[in-house]
């Protein structure tokens, strides 16, 4: 693992006359879930999105464990999101997917790799179609190998959940726990409370931006 | 700077990968610059003087209006499914997604001008077969600069709801020294010029060549960090 714990110190982000987070403090350890709750436009989407790097906080510090305050491909290469949206590409098949992204990661031997991300996602024959004819099932297990292809040291979850089936629910609460038993650092957002009860290590409470508990 | 190589090649492979297996960029884009090509050549058909003056122009129009939306197309693939997340995040140095992509869109900007120009010569009757080498390396220092600021642009229409509007109002006002400088250029070189007299047009068509890739390299990364 890259780093074991993820701080963050006084994180503020404006957008425009937007304030979608004010001064939130929080820590998210390895090997837990930590459950960010919240109604909507509370700054959840917003923090995650710092923790990955995809947006930069108006004030304040991200701190990656030994690495510290960076913004660099190292870190990145070091998280994984995984949100609604497959974050992969239509025409392409679930394996030319996984290939690329083995390569975007600079993976050692990226065919071995993707043969067990396609074996453990159960990636079967439609595995071979462009992703746009899959099934929802089935594109979030592609999602899934896509996100985790990389055994992420931080792994950001954005409502996951949305559009599963009871199937699909099951298969991303397993995955999400043996993740947390490799010692990954996971932040899940979830509106299901069955989902938050069942993950939940330790949850951040945020209400306009701010941590209330 | 080898991983900036390696992140080219890899997201350049991809462009080509999915335009081969779609041709989706090719065929509307192609189509479109031809569409604009025949129906100028009929609006403005006179005598063969005046065509032989008018195709510069018509050449110029329907390659940078198939680059506009060859450009859009090949970002639009990036908002779907929200492709454009996932790449962001992985450790690639995000100018190599930059470059990946103008390297992608730049071919398939080639493609259709290699089509357009034969197109044009016929249509417009103009003998291009002393000149083609010189008009043919005209539009392809121009166009290589035109992607290079459109590719820039058309990644700021992933995070921006005017998209397409808003490539062609910035694109368009942006590009004009070196869509100037090519047409310019290109109807020297079909009027007769001897080619030593036309180098000039050339240099300023390579800085404008020089100044895109730069911007691009310099702005890609903190215009997708919102």
């Amino acid at each position: 693992m890259e780093f074991d714990r993820v701080e963050v110190k006084g994180l503020v982000k404006v957008y425009g006359a937007t304030r979608a987070l004010i001064g939130v403090d929080a820590t998210f350890d390895a090997g837990a879930v930590t459950v960010i709750e919240g109604p909507n436009g509370s700054g959840k989407s917003t923090l995650l999105n710092i923790l990955g790097q995809l947006v930069r906080p108006t004030r304040g510090e991200v701190r990656y464990g030994e690495l510290g305050v960076v913004n660099k491909g190292a870190v990145r290469g070091a998280i994984g999101i995984l949100a609604h949206a497959a974050m992969v590409y239509p025409d392409l098949s679930a394996r030319e997917n996984l290939a690329l992204y083995a390569r975007l990661y600079g993976l050692r031997d990226p065919a071995a790799v993707l043969e067990r991300s396609i074996a453990r996602f159960e990636i079967g024959r439609w595995g071979e179609r462009p992703s746009r004819t899959y099934s929802r099932g089935q594109l979030q297990r592609l999602a899934l190998a896509r996100a985790l292809i990389h055994e992420p040291t931080l792994l950001l979850l954005d409502e996951p959940s949305t559009g599963l089936d009871v199937k699909g629910v099951r298969r991303l609460v397993e995955t999400v726990a043996a993740e947390r038993e490799r010692g990954a650092i996971v932040a899940l957002i979830t509106h299901d409370p069955k989902l938050a009860d069942e993950l939940a290590d330790t949850t951040v409470k945020l209400k306009r931006g701010k941590v209330v508990s | 700077m080898k991983e900036l190589l390696r992140g080219t090649w890899v997201i350049a492979a991809k462009e080509l990968k999915i335009e081969l297996r779609t041709k989706e960029i090719l065929v509307t884009a192609g189509l479109f610059g031809l569409l604009v090509t025949v129906l100028t050549s009929l609006a403005f058909f006179l005598d063969d003087d005046t065509s032989r003056r008018l195709a510069p122009g018509v050449l110029w129009v329907g390659a940078s209006f198939a680059g506009v939306l060859a450009m859009g197309r090949a970002w639009a693939r990036e908002r779907e499914a929200d492709a454009i997340r996932g790449l962001l995040l992985t450790p690639i140095p995000r100018a190599s997604i930059y470059l990946g992509k103008m390297i992608g869109t730049w071919v398939f900007v080639m493609l259709i001008d290699m089509v357009l120009l034969p197109v044009v010569a016929i249509l417009f009757r103009v003998d291009m077969s002393a000149e083609l080498g010189t008009v043919a390396l005209i539009l392809v220092l121009g166009m290589t600069g035109y992607v290079a600021l459109g590719t820039l642009f058309a990644a700021m229409s992933v995070r921006t709801r005017a998209r397409d509007l808003m490539i062609s109002v910035v694109l368009f006002p942006l590009s004009s020294p070196g869509l100037l400088a090519g047409v310019v250029a290109t109807r020297e070189v079909l009027g007769g010029t001897p080619f030593d007299e036309t180098v000039a047009w050339l240099r300023i068509l390579l800085a404008f060549d020089l100044v895109g890739i730069v911007a691009g390299l310099v702005l890609f990364e903190p215009l997708m960090s919102e």
